[in-house]
């Protein structure tokens, strides 16, 4: 019955996916683009996260390494090399796993911190070859290519880029998926579980590792060689923080222990970012507090967060919705409210162009319009409202919600039964 | 056969090896008791390449396996079943059992996971159940299965009666019997006498990181002088 209900589910989407170009405009085009290249690359770095339990902080590495190589390859093309465009994003996955092995050797002699050390360490690394190397990495600048039609087959249209993209993303979840319920998959697993006992089984943890991060470096790869068919362009941009920040955002936000939670937060987030960006300057302030609120509330993520809801509600042991979870809802949106209000406030008024206004009114305080709301920063009002939101709102949701966080502190001693050392006792 | 010749190791300046030799030919269950830090565990470890022997031989066969690293001693066929059990707490019982099989060197007939069900038939009930949920004894008798579908020549089993109920310790000697059968060369290591000496063909006795006494189970329980001076708590 259920398995019925998610082949349908699963056809639906495929069938709006396959259908989207038909009524979707340029921008959805784009923006569907962005979000399967960032699923993509979420997929990836969870393989080894999520199935290997190897935290990696400095994937934006094998990301841009696939998108340099293959604008490199997209100009052998079009200088009249022969290689098959639609088969381009393999070029970028070939070169993420080349780089991921060598880097995997390294880094998986480790586990736990001291990987996701070396893994930062390689990252800072090659970004600081793309910034000094500019011959190879175009500088500043970067390098562009074009993509060049194959036989019968037209790449200059979004939709034709977003139908390549589609294909990869299809390929890449049916190849993981079965990767990950391969006997290979299984001793991935039990490398996250114990490393040790799967030595003793006779397996070579260190080469299966070496492995798995190669493999997760390829498909990350891979998603760099979209981003290069889709933008025809690379920079050193690629190799900064905020790419390896944004894969563990996405993938944490989702759900690692899931294997469609990277796609589901490369979703949310990549939207976000995009509505978000226009609505306002401090988006990724936002994007943060989504970050921090999951972890605290959801540690299992989104995804996990919907698995164990249909768990409940497969086993009869709870409603789909409930009314404990409207209030919750209620209450999260009127914390939300109030927090928008507060850091958009602190925000304008610090900003430098309110500053100028300041001085061009001759020092009067213009009000701050909110969504087409005006507020007067210099009354109280404003500021105790949202206060008054985002606790009464936080509070509401907590108290509807599970009440994770007393259970958080509970299971810890307290830090004077830690430090009572013996003979200070009374 | 496991044939362990003058083996020395030592955590840093602490030996806790000092010459250990021993040997257990095939189809042959034997036993190394001594008291907490006597270097039961510390010879399994030098075995299974955890502690780097600084002097000695392991062979399996002709082959010296001292100072390998652990996934080559497994692969050469020697299983350990260690104390603390160490199942894959969120595999299912299947997944656990799947990853501990593998190929064996020599031509003895191949375990199934089926018959090990029968052996002990409440694993096939939980078998899509994920191990960490197991009962202690469940998960022993989990790992033993694990490390028994590997097809080893030679399986060390720690402390393998440490807190099971009867029932358990009746399939847990069954399994050990069957593997006995097998030809398998078996050695288990035991604080407590009271079970193993059912099984065993061979005690040693270990003290200060020697082998202090080798025999069989009837020469052991003559020699009152040795249980004294090594086994019994004063």
């Amino acid at each position: 019955m259920s398995r019925i209900v998610l082949v349908l589910l699963g056809l639906v989407a495929a069938a709006a996916l396959v259908a989207l170009p038909a009524f979707g405009g340029l921008a959805t085009l784009n923006l569907a683009n962005k979000i399967m290249i960032a699923a993509v690359f979420a997929l990836g770095f969870n393989l080894l996260w999520g199935q290997a339990g190897l935290p990696s902080f400095g994937h934006a590495a094998y990301y841009g390494v696939g998108t340099f190589a293959t604008i490199y390859m997209m100009d052998a093309i079009d200088r009249g090399g022969a290689f098959p465009t639609p088969l381009l994003p393999l070029v970028g996955a070939g070169a993420g796993f080349l780089f991921g092995l060598v880097a995997g050797w390294f880094a998986t002699v480790r586990s736990g911190v001291y990987f996701a050390m070396i893994t930062v360490a390689i990252a800072e690394l090659v970004s600081a070859l793309a910034q000094k190397w500019e011959g190879l990495f175009g500088g500043e600048a970067g390098i562009r290519s074009i993509r060049t039609n194959w036989g019968p087959l037209d790449f200059q249209s979004t939709g034709s880029v977003y139908y390549l993209t589609l294909v990869w993303t299809l390929i890449v979840l049916l190849a993981l998926y079965g990767l990950q319920r391969s006997p290979f998959g299984l001793v991935v697993r039990g490398i996250r579980e114990r490393e040790l006992r799967i030595r003793f089984l006779g397996y070579d943890a260190h080469r299966v590792k070496t492995v798995v991060f190669a493999l997760s470096a390829a498909v990350s790869g891979l998603a760099g060689g979209l981003l290069a068919i889709s933008d025809e362009s690379a920079s050193m941009v690629l190799f900064g923080g905020a790419g390896s920040a944004f894969v563990v955002l996405n993938t944490v936000i989702g759900g690692a222990g899931v294997f469609l939670g990277p796609v589901i937060g490369a979703a949310l987030t990549t939207s976000f970012a995009y509505f978000g960006s226009s609505l306002s300057h401090f988006w990724p302030f936002y994007l943060g507090v989504v970050f921090v609120v999951t972890v605290l509330f959801a540690p299992e993520g989104i995804g996990g967060a919907i698995l164990a809801r249909w768990r409940r509600v497969r086993d009869g042991a709870g409603p789909l919705i409930g009314l404990g979870d409207l209030a919750g809802l209620a209450g999260a949106v009127l914390a939300m409210a109030g927090l928008v209000l507060l850091i958009e406030l602190t925000g304008t008024i610090c900003s430098e162009a309110y500053r100028a206004e300041i001085a061009s009114l001759k020092g009067v305080w213009p009000p701050v319009r909110i969504f087409a709301i005006s507020f007067a920063p210099l009354t109280p009002w404003p500021w105790l409202v949202g206060l008054v939101a985002l606790i009464g709102g936080s509070r509401l949701a907590l108290g509807a919600g599970r009440p994770i966080l007393p259970r958080l502190f509970a299971g810890r001693p307290g830090p004077r039964a830690d430090q009572t050392r013996p003979g200070e006792s009374a | 056969m496991l044939d362990v010749a003058n083996l020395h190791a030592a955590y840093g300046h602490v030996k806790v090896l000092n010459g250990v030799t021993f040997q257990v030919p095939d189809a042959t269950i034997a036993t190394i008791l001594g008291r907490n830090g006597s270097g039961r565990s510390s010879t399994c470890k030098a075995v299974m390449g955890l502690l780097p022997p600084s002097r000695g031989a392991v062979r399996i066969g002709t082959r010296d396996l001292a100072g390998l690293p652990a996934h080559e001693v497994a692969r050469a066929g020697v299983a350990y079943v260690p104390e603390d059990r160490q199942i894959f707490r969120n595999l299912s019982v299947e997944e656990n059992m799947i990853l501990g099989m593998k190929a064996g060197r020599s031509g003895r007939p191949a375990w199934t996971i089926d018959e090990l069900y029968d052996v002990f038939p409440r694993l096939r009930e939980r078998r899509n159940v994920k191990a960490g949920f197991l009962s202690g004894g469940e998960q022993q008798m989990l790992t033993l299965f694990r490390s028994v579908l590997g097809n080893p020549d030679v399986i060390l089993i720690d402390e393998p009666t440490e807190g099971l109920a009867p029932k358990v310790v009746e399939a847990l000697a069954e399994t050990i019997l069957e593997m006995k059968r097998r030809g398998l060369a078996i050695l288990l290591l035991e604080q407590k006498l009271a079970m193993v000496m059912r099984l065993t063909d061979r005690v040693f006795v270990m003290g200060r990181g020697e082998i202090v006494f080798s025999g069989s189970v009837e020469a052991f329980q003559a020699d009152d002088e040795i249980r004294r001076a090594w086994l019994e708590v004063s």
